[in-house]
């Protein structure tokens, strides 16, 4: 690159350092569409995160009162909870879930196609259809508890999506069966890169397959893990339509996420200010954990 | 990074690409511009032109769309119809009626859900409307008048609440509608000795029923007066006065029907008339996906009586239309509305829908069915009217009380803890 520089003219140097046109052209068009329907709005949203306002109403200046009561509000501290334990298992679960699929259907074999088509099929449904159909699987005497009185289970037959115990994992169970084939996808672009001579030489030396994915393949998915981390981060804190579909958040907030309560305080409660506060704390929490990632990987980079 | 670009176009497509650059720019808040007023449903004023924002569906559809077609036939107005399904409707009626071109009439609720955005001057000033609407009792007239003393609503029909059962299964049972709470209960724990579920409620996903419960038991046990004040935030919900509502539906929970927690109104609908439940509180609505057959088999008794000493209310939801301050044409808006409340287009609105709604205009009939005529006598009755919980207080409280009615109904032994948390959540919602 330097060479080439160097041996070219003065001018076609100083040319050089000033980016084309074009380029500007590139990225200040999306930059200023982009600033109208996205920067500008979040920007307003800070605003309003320290106001009250009802949406009708000019918004009234309240400082950080809003941010005072969600420090005390119980709902709120329940849905946050409710965002870590749906992090942590809808995350942790589908890049589990995922990758082992991804394993196993990484070898070209026949008719895997088939079974990569099927598990990657839920992810092309909408998400509120799979709710709906999920509902009906749910539902008292649904197919749910068909199969539990099939197998001689009825004691355990309860209203799923109706009892706080249960309605926050029955949600996440619809949510996972989408999201491992969209994981899994991931991981089986990532895995055709992993380079197939390393897996030949750590054979000849030796190595037995448990050694083999450790030490040769996992560490050639970093790239892909970033990008995996960095979709289920985001994925788990906006998750909010297969809940909103199937439980609203209930019974009694007790399937409350933060995206769901946000919308309720919002729109249904018509507290856009204390809304607008749950939407700040939800981006902080985001932009937390995948700046995190980001500096523990680029220290690792170098 | 400072490498020559492989990517060199000549100057005059540069060009080109930079004037699409500006162009895109500054359509920018052009379009921004329009998607405001398309995304609110604005319309454009032509002349006599109205839009009427709707939220109904099904048979009610059917009526509204028979009243603007007969509307447009009189040559007062070119009216059309935009239909928007409820929640959306819901959740977004502030927004259309501040936005800057909002639709001129709207499909919605009379009473303190009018009054709040009459406060912020929102509503268009019907009086004159009303002033050739002459038959119309008082009553009505105070529903449709704001805090400032104007009326801001014109009302189209209205309905009632009522335990209801199939005619059939009561006999099969061999069992008599009650009048006391005292016989109500008898009849519950008959029922139950007979292995079915007494009560049929549906709160998956349509959690307000709950509410109508919490409406009845209050004006029984407390009063209509005290049951709207509370609702206004005059009085707390951590009241003894309260607690005792719920003290008098904990002797009723045994013989809910436990399905009912997970299923919506709709399926509870269905529960009952496929005998799987004994009696239903819901409103009249629940017939407007019924079977004409089942319809005749269908009746309904009033809340039972709980102290004799207060007088009877009876909850009669009014609905009706009110139409946008802005409206850019309230000279066909008005002939709409004064259209929509004479004899003729209410008993075509009646005739067109489920047909177990009351018209509102006093000379208008209501369908010919005993049903109906006992409905029309039970409020004609009453000493006193309440709407539903969300139009006498706020669309915005009504989540307060989905929360702490549905967990009543799972852990009632938590009864002080919800109502504590019932009068916090609902302070919030006063305040704004």
């Amino acid at each position: 690159m330097t060479t080439v520089i160097s041996t070219n003219s003065t001018a076609r140097r100083r040319r050089s350092f000033r980016p084309s046109p074009l380029l500007l052209t590139f990225v200040l068009v999306p930059f200023a569409i982009e600033s109208i329907w996205v920067f500008w709005p979040a920007i307003q949203g800070v605003f309003f995160s320290f106001t009250r306002w009802d949406g009708l109403s000019a918004p009234v200046p309240v400082g950080f009162d809003n941010y005072v009561e969600l420090a005390g509000d119980p709902v709120f501290r329940g849905a946050l909870g409710n965002s870590v334990l749906w992090l942590v298992l809808f995350g942790g679960l589908s890049i589990l879930g995922g990758f082992g699929m991804a394993l196993a259907l990484q070898r070209e074999r026949r008719g895997v196609g088939v079974y990569r088509a099927a598990l990657f099929l839920p992810v092309v449904f909408s998400m509120v259809v799979t709710a709906l159909v999920w509902r009906v699987f749910y539902q008292p005497d649904g197919l749910v508890d068909q199969v539990l009185t099939a197998v001689g289970l009825e004691h355990l037959i309860r209203p799923w999506l109706a009892d706080p115990e249960t309605a926050l994992y029955a949600v996440i169970i619809p949510a996972l069966w989408r999201q491992i084939g969209y994981i899994m996808v991931l991981y089986l672009a990532g895995l055709k890169a992993v380079d197939p001579a390393v897996h030949e030489a750590a054979k000849v030396d030796g190595a037995n397959n448990w050694q083999r994915l450790w030490h040769v393949t996992i560490p050639q998915l970093k790239g892909v893990n970033a990008v995996i981390l960095s979709v289920i981060v985001i994925d788990s804190l906006r998750s909010f339509d297969i809940v909103w579909a199937l439980t609203r958040g209930g019974p009694y907030h007790s399937s409350e996420l933060l995206s769901t309560y946000m919308y309720s305080a919002a729109f249904q409660s018509l507290r856009l200010g204390y809304g607008s506060a749950i939407a700040v704390v939800i981006f902080l929490l985001a932009l937390a954990v995948i700046i995190g990632y980001l500096v523990r990987a680029f220290r690792e980079e170098s | 990074m400072s490498s020559v670009s492989d990517f060199d176009p000549s100057r005059r497509r540069l060009l080109g690409l930079g004037l699409a650059g500006v162009g895109a720019l500054s359509a920018g808040p052009l379009l921004s511009a329009c998607a405001s007023s398309a995304g609110t449903g604005g319309t454009p004023t032509t002349g006599g032109a109205v839009t009427l924002q709707s939220n109904l569906t099904g048979a009610a559809k059917a009526g509204v769309e028979k009243l603007i077609a007969d509307f447009n036939k009189l040559g007062k107005g070119t009216a059309s119809l935009n239909t928007v399904a409820t929640e959306i409707f819901r959740t977004q009626l502030p927004t259309y009626l501040s936005s800057a071109n909002p639709p001129d009439l709207y499909t919605w609720y009379a009473g303190s859900v009018a009054n709040a955005y009459s406060e912020k001057n929102l509503l268009l000033d019907v009086s004159d409307v009303w002033q050739g609407m002459g038959d119309y009792p008082q009553s009505l007239r105070t529903l449709a008048t704001d805090a400032a003393g104007k009326q801001v609503f014109v009302p189209m029909n209205n309905y009632w609440w009522g335990f209801f059962y199939r005619k059939s299964n009561f006999a099969k049972w061999g069992v008599q509608p009650p009048k006391t709470w005292a016989e109500f209960m008898t009849l519950c724990e008959t029922l139950k000795s007979k292995g079915i579920p007494p009560i049929g409620i549906g709160l998956g996903d349509t959690p307000w029923v709950a509410s109508a419960w919490f409406d009845y038991l209050n004006i029984r046990i407390n009063g209509a007066p005290f049951h709207r004040e509370l609702l206004a935030g005059k009085q707390r919900f951590d009241d003894p006065k309260v607690k005792a509502v719920f003290t008098k539906w904990r002797e009723a929970l045994p013989y809910f029907d436990p399905k009912g927690k997970a299923y919506p109104f709709q399926e509870a609908t269905t529960a009952l008339l496929a005998g799987k439940t004994g009696m239903f509180l819901i409103g009249t609505f629940l017939a407007d996906a019924t079977a004409k057959d089942v319809v005749e088999d269908l009746d309904f008794f009033q809340f039972p009586i709980i102290d004799p000493a207060v007088p009877v209310a009876e909850e009669a939801p009014t609905d009706g239309f009110f139409a946008s301050a802005k409206s850019a044409n309230p000279t066909a808006t008005k002939a709409l509305l004064a259209y929509a409340a004479s004899v003729e287009a209410q008993e075509s609105y009646v005739a067109n829908s489920s047909g177990i709604i009351l018209p509102a205009h006093p000379k208008a009939k209501a369908a010919d069915m005993p049903l109906v005529a006992k409905g029309k006598a039970m409020l004609a009755g009453a000493a006193e009217l309440t709407q539903f919980f969300n139009r006498d207080s706020s669309d915005a409280l009504q989540p307060t009380a989905d929360t702490a009615l549905t967990r009543f109904i799972d852990k009632p032994d938590q009864i002080d803890a919800i109502l504590a948390e019932w009068q916090k959540n609902a302070e919030k919602v006063f305040k704004g």
